[in-house]
């Protein structure tokens, strides 16, 4: 069967392009870069040509034996979505890469790892098998660690990667859980035997497994509590960012949450959690969005402020509305952090302090920017818009009014960021100088002009793929509705969809919410006053709500362990007797007491 | 007529007096040829007792290959009795596996070092001892194996003698190990008297009436004094001196196999006693999955601060040693083999993946060391840059350090797979808490290697590697067939089902399941 | 009081293992530890030779302490050997000294 095929193309396509460019070694840069777009592409051709043939079947399945069950892969409508997005950005950022990246020492390790995380998520999508999901959880989680400390002599790229590895693990502690009393259960790992006998399980298990899983969705979507890492990975190079947040990683946890939801909707107070946590995360990192002083941290916590609206839309029921706006993100987040890219490339700096004034001297960025803001900020017409309304109508259906009004607040703040990150880099003029330009990699502080020649077709895609993508949405949910028959998703055509939006007095509201946020910058200078009351937010955002402290007392209190325990490491032999005459008597007294 | 395993004992055995004779031979040519020229400095090159050891080790697999194939075969004579059983399998294919690689490895390591010959012998005796250890199934035979193991590895952790710190670790080895030996004799004893044997397979008859309260005593004794060379903590204080200072292959061959072989010899005297404690069996469970945790904690916890690359693998060794000891304690609670298969599984990646980072390590000290101080340790920022010179070194020890965290597609991801599959089935809520302690555990592992892989990694080269001398292949092919090992059984998990179920049914054989 | 032969050897090996573990935890001399090692094997000698007549096996008994013996007198020599290098190296027989492997 040919979907068979494709799904292994899919995988193996770009792990094989890693293997070879790994192989090959860093003696031919221009052979790597072209091998690099070449494998990328046509792994997204493969997982594209993969949609027609969307199924809710095995089409491969390798037994392993033992504990390890059957390897199978299951191209349903969901995985081939993010298949689909996973490749197709991954491409675009790879293309984006030979501009951004050229001259770069060890390119051969940055486009191998960039393949095989594009490979290891699509192989995270597109299995059935409960243990390869968690495998390829882990490997993405990987790649994701040495893609953001490929810079590994600056030590603030190292310590972000490892910060968003073992935030991710210990999330995956969870999913590991959770499959392993799955497994204990029913004695499969397919996830057809969740989805099904879910009811048949014992309450508290079932309940177990739903929170284990929605721990490492949480932590690999960035969610609050397990946010702090996403704004330490900008350290990684833009378009790894673009990866990152865009393609892959982040959208794992999503899909997870989407995927399992029908399996979980009745264990109690899983979808309230769920729902809670997606409106703190859109509310509070929208805030620090706000706050941010840093090109790329504002994007980072406008992702996590979006990522909160997906995740609260999976807690409705709203599976198709989540991970439509899945598919509008990707494309609108990829836009921005490229062109994001693309400025801090030609500018050498990312501090919004010494960034301004760039709308002369780089039009094409600037058009491509501000219209990813656009769509950020959920302007009509533009993909983000139709995704936006769809959650919001689910949430004031299923989730009540003050729901709907909490997101409207999020909505406006979010027009309020996007319509500020655009000024200030754009048209506010500069308020440093750049004195920082050889950082982060870059040589020289260069002549600044527009984007060259790849980055302008990765954003020209991006741009085009903005005003279209919501076009598409006929064909997802018929795609979901065939394949993801226990999600409930309905059929919803384009007319359908925009005949739903238009006609109700939601998006009226919702587009006033924008109006009102983009209203708040022009006139922030009559609100000074009322921002000064407002300190203690900011403050406070600023401080990331205090969880980056919590962050760092775990990770003091670990290493304050570690030091104190080596204190008993005398390397003195009389005491090396004493451990071992003590774990006598305490061996004894274990086994020889009454208990 | 002997059965095939007694001959692989044998060759091995019997071969390590000719390795050392050949030793001298060579050097006795060597110093008639040279007898009007110059002295030599350091001895010459000593190629004869290698390649007579190498080729020891080659004709050894022919009997441990037929030996593989028959299954159960036992032998006795006079007071030696012995029995090659799935346990015995697993381990004399661990330790021929490691041992061959470590020869091929350390001809080119060891190079300029005095008396290599009685390098190559120990080796052997180290592998041919640790067979018969795994075989032995009279309880006092076993304590003799495990003596003689003992002392051969005294002598090659202090192989470098006129090195302060290998001295220092030999004599911590020694007098810590000899404290444990102790334990086990007198364990023994009172085995004998409430048994009358000493027979491990006829012992579980004879002790129906046994005292129970010396049984546990005799137990405590035995998991102290083989606790001590299986490094469990508190015990495990020499580890870190002895296996960072020790030349890297018999650091491979410690971490890899020894701390195992005393792990296996535990099990070996403790599972004909676990049935007649009066059904306090429950309790030698409890204390291994006590242990198991405890080491994890201890090993990831003094890991996580080394800076010297060795003694960071070396403390990594005993949190490794605690999943094995998890596994085994969680087949101990539930009596089902899967968890026992999960830690012979985890056992086998361990010899591969530490073997392996031991030999890398080696190696790429091997090639640092002209501009280090003599026998100065290597620390993780000498590393810096060395994927740069040393691609194949660097890539195979980033994979044995990733597959040690726990990364899949790697063998280590896969045995600890299995360990907590059988924690959950176990179907208790503390083991359960256990298996999720282990898991994060995992985790707490990988901040102490990702950085180590990332300083291979960096761009800035490290002085010491921009001076580093090249590797010889012989030193490089070991590396690569380790790394292979530890990706194949990654990916085909199955594919060691041969030793792994074999060991834990005789474990049940054994437990009387 | 009256004490039988296996008393009396119970008696004999506790207080020899006593004494040498009490050595082991605050002897700092290299050959002192040394002896405190073969102490604790007398006792073990003593123990498997009493273990032997407590079974009715005197013989096995008798066989076993002997080669305890034999294997310990290597481990000494072993030993031994070990601690002329550490005087050799170190300039001491103080393990206290040999404290430079730590934490």
């Amino acid at each position: 069967m040919l979907a068979g095929e494709l799904t292994v193309l899919t995988i193996a396509l770009p792990w094989f392009g890693a293997l070879c460019i790994w192989l090959g070694g860093n003696k031919a840069p221009r052979l790597t870069e072209r091998a690099a777009v070449a494998f990328s592409v046509f792994a997204a051709l493969a997982s594209g040509a993969l949609i027609p043939f969307a199924t809710n079947q095995v089409v491969l399945r390798i037994p392993v034996g033992g504990v390890f069950g059957e390897f199978t892969f299951v191209p349903d409508g969901l995985g081939i979505l993010l298949a689909c997005i996973a490749t197709g950005i991954g491409s675009l950022a790879v293309i984006f890469s030979l501009d951004s990246m050229r001259g770069e020492k060890e390119l051969a390790r940055y486009y191998a790892l960039v393949l095989l995380f594009i490979g290891a998520m699509a192989g995270l999508v597109l299995t059935g098998s409960l243990l390869l999901l968690f495998f390829f959880w882990e490997l993405v989680a990987f790649c994701s660690y040495a893609l953001i400390s490929f810079h590994n002599d600056d030590p603030k790229a190292v310590a972000g990667g490892i910060k968003a590895l073992v935030i991710t693990q210990i999330g995956g502690v969870g999913l590991a859980v959770g499959v392993l009393l799955t497994y204990a259960q029913l004695g499969s790992y397919e996830f057809d035997a969740l989805l099904r006998h879910s009811a048949q399980m014992p309450r508290e298990i079932l309940g177990i497994i739903a929170f284990g899983f929605l721990l490492a969705a949480l932590a690999k979507s960035a969610q609050v509590p397990f946010h702090t890492w996403l704004p330490d990975a900008m350290e990684a190079p833009t378009p790894v960012s673009a990866l990152i947040h865009a393609a892959t990683m982040v959208n794992a946890g999503i899909y997870l949450l989407a995927r399992f939801y029908p399996a979980f909707v009745n264990v109690p107070a899983w979808t309230t959690t769920v729902m809670a946590i997606g409106m703190l995360s859109a509310l509070l990192a929208a805030l620090m969005a706000l706050t941010a002083n840093d090109l790329k941290r504002v994007l980072a916590y406008s992702t996590i402020s979006q990522l909160g609206y997906m995740v609260f839309a999976v807690g409705v029921g709203a599976t198709l509305a989540s991970q439509f706006h899945l598919l509008s993100h990707a494309v609108f987040k990829a836009l921005l952090f490229l062109a994001a890219g693309a400025v801090i490339h030609l500018t050498g700096t990312r501090a919004l302090a010494q960034l301004g004034g760039l709308s002369e001297r780089m039009p094409f960025v600037r058009n491509a920017f501000v219209l990813g803001a656009l769509a950020l900020a959920g302007v009509p017409l533009l993909n983000g818009f139709w995704s936006k309304e769809l959650i919001l109508e689910a949430g004031a259906q299923n989730a009540g009014m003050a729901a709907f009004i909490l997101l409207l607040f999020g909505v406006s703040i979010t027009a309020l960021y996007a319509t500020r990150v655009t000024w200030l880099v754009f048209w506010a003029p500069p308020r440093e100088t750049n004195k920082v330009a050889s950082s982060n990699g870059h040589s020289r502080p260069k002549e600044i002009g527009d984007a060259p020649r790849a980055m302008r077709i990765a954003l020209g895609v991006l741009v085009g793929a903005t005003f279209t993508s919501w076009l598409l949405i006929g064909g997802v949910s018929e795609m979901f509705a065939r394949t993801l028959t226990l999600a409930n998703v309905h059929v919803l055509t384009l007319f359908e969809m925009m005949a739903e939006i238009f006609l109700t007095p939601l998006t009226w509201i919702a587009l006033g919410a924008v109006g009102f946020g983009v209203w708040l910058w022009t006139a922030r200078e009559r609100f000074a006053n009322v921002r000064a009351s407002w300190q203690f937010v900011t403050r406070a955002a600023e401080n990331s709500f205090g969880f980056e402290w919590l962050n760092a007392q775990v990770v003091r209190a670990t290493m304050g362990a570690a030091a104190r325990l080596r204190v008993t490491q005398t390397g003195q032999l009389n005491w090396n007797m004493v451990g071992i005459v003590g774990g006598f008597v305490l061996v004894l007294a274990v086994l020889m007491m009454r208990w | 007529m002997m059965p095939a395993f007694v001959w692989l004992i044998l060759v091995l055995v019997l071969a390590a007096p000719l390795v050392y004779l050949g030793g001298h031979v060579g050097r006795l040519r060597q110093l008639v040829a040279n007898a009007t020229s110059v002295e030599w400095e350091t001895d010459p090159p000593n190629h004869l007792s290698q390649w007579l050891a190498l080729g020891a080790l080659a004709v050894a697999w022919i009997p441990f290959t037929l030996a593989a194939r028959a299954s159960d075969a036992a032998f006795a004579l006079g007071t030696l009795a012995l029995r090659f059983d799935g346990i015995a399998l697993l381990l004399s294919a661990l330790a021929l596996g490691l041992g061959t690689l470590v020869a091929i490895f350390s001809g080119a390591y060891l190079r300029g070092e005095k008396q290599t010959e009685k390098f190559f012998a120990l080796l052997l005796v180290m592998v041919g001892v640790m067979i018969g250890l795994g075989a032995a199934r009279d309880l006092f035979n076993l304590w003799v194996w495990f003596e003689a193991l003992a002392v051969a590895s005294y002598m090659l952790v202090a192989f470098q003698r006129d090195e302060r710190a290998s001295l220092e670790a030999g004599v911590k080895y020694l007098v810590q190990s000899a404290a444990g030996s102790v334990m086990i004799l007198l364990g023994i004893a009172l085995v004998l008297a409430q048994a009358g044997t000493l027979d491990l397979e006829e012992l579980g008859a004879r002790l129906v009436t046994a005292d129970s309260n010396l049984l546990f005593a005799a137990l405590a004794l035995f998991v102290i004094g083989f606790g001590v060379k299986a490094a469990l903590v508190p015990l495990h204080t020499w580890l870190p001196d002895a296996h960072a200072h020790a030349p890297s292959g018999i650091s491979a061959m410690l971490s890899g196999v020894v701390i195992e072989a005393g792990l296996i010899a535990m099990l070996r005297v403790m599972l004909p006693l676990i049935p007649h404690l009066q059904g306090q069996g429950n309790r030698v469970a409890v204390l291994f999955l006590v242990f198991g945790a405890i080491n994890l904690l201890a090993g990831n916890l003094l890991a996580l601060r080394q800076t010297e690359v060795k003694r960071l693998l070396a403390f990594s060794s005993v949190a490794q040693v605690g999943y094995i000891v998890f596994g085994l304690g969680i087949t101990f609670w539930s009596g089902q083999g899967v968890g026992a298969q999960g830690a012979f599984f985890h056992l086998l990646n361990h010899g591969l993946m530490k073997g392996l980072a031991f030999l890398a390590a080696g190696a790429l000290l091997f090639a640092l060391r002209a501009g280090l101080p003599r026998h100065a340790p290597l620390t993780i920022s000498d590393l810096a840059g060395a994927a740069r010179r040393y691609p194949v070194i660097a890539f195979a020890f980033s994979i044995a350090l990733l597959g040690l965290g726990g990364l899949p597609p790697l063998a280590g991801f896969m045995s600890k797979w299995q360990i907590f599959v059988a924690g959950v089935d176990a179907g208790n809520i503390w083991i359960d808490v256990l298996v999720v302690f282990a898991a994060l555990n995992s985790v707490l592992s990988l901040a102490y290697y990702a950085p180590l892989v990332n300083a291979m990694y960096r761009g800035n080269v490290s002085p010491l590697v921009a001076r580093g001398t090249p590797v010889p292949r012989a030193m490089v092919v070991p590396l690569v067939v380790l790394a292979v090992g530890v990706v194949v059984v990654g990916v085909a998990p199955n594919v060691l089902d041969w030793l792994t179920q074999p060991a834990s049914a005789a474990l049940l054989h054994s437990l009387g399941y | 009081m009256n004490l039988s032969p296996l008393d009396t050897a119970i008696f004999l090996v506790l207080g020899l293992f006593g004494v040498g573990f009490y050595a082991l935890l605050i002897v700092r001399h290299l050959i002192k530890l040394v002896i405190a090692l073969q102490i604790l094997v007398k006792a073990a000698v003593v123990a498997l030779a009493a273990a032997g007549a407590a079974s009715g096996k005197l013989e096995l008994g008798a066989s076993l302490a002997l080669s305890v013996i034999v294997v310990d007198t290597v481990v000494a020599v072993v030993a031994l050997a070990l601690a002329l290098q550490v005087r050799k190296h170190f300039g001491t027989l103080d393990v206290s000294e040999l404290g430079t492997l730590r934490g």
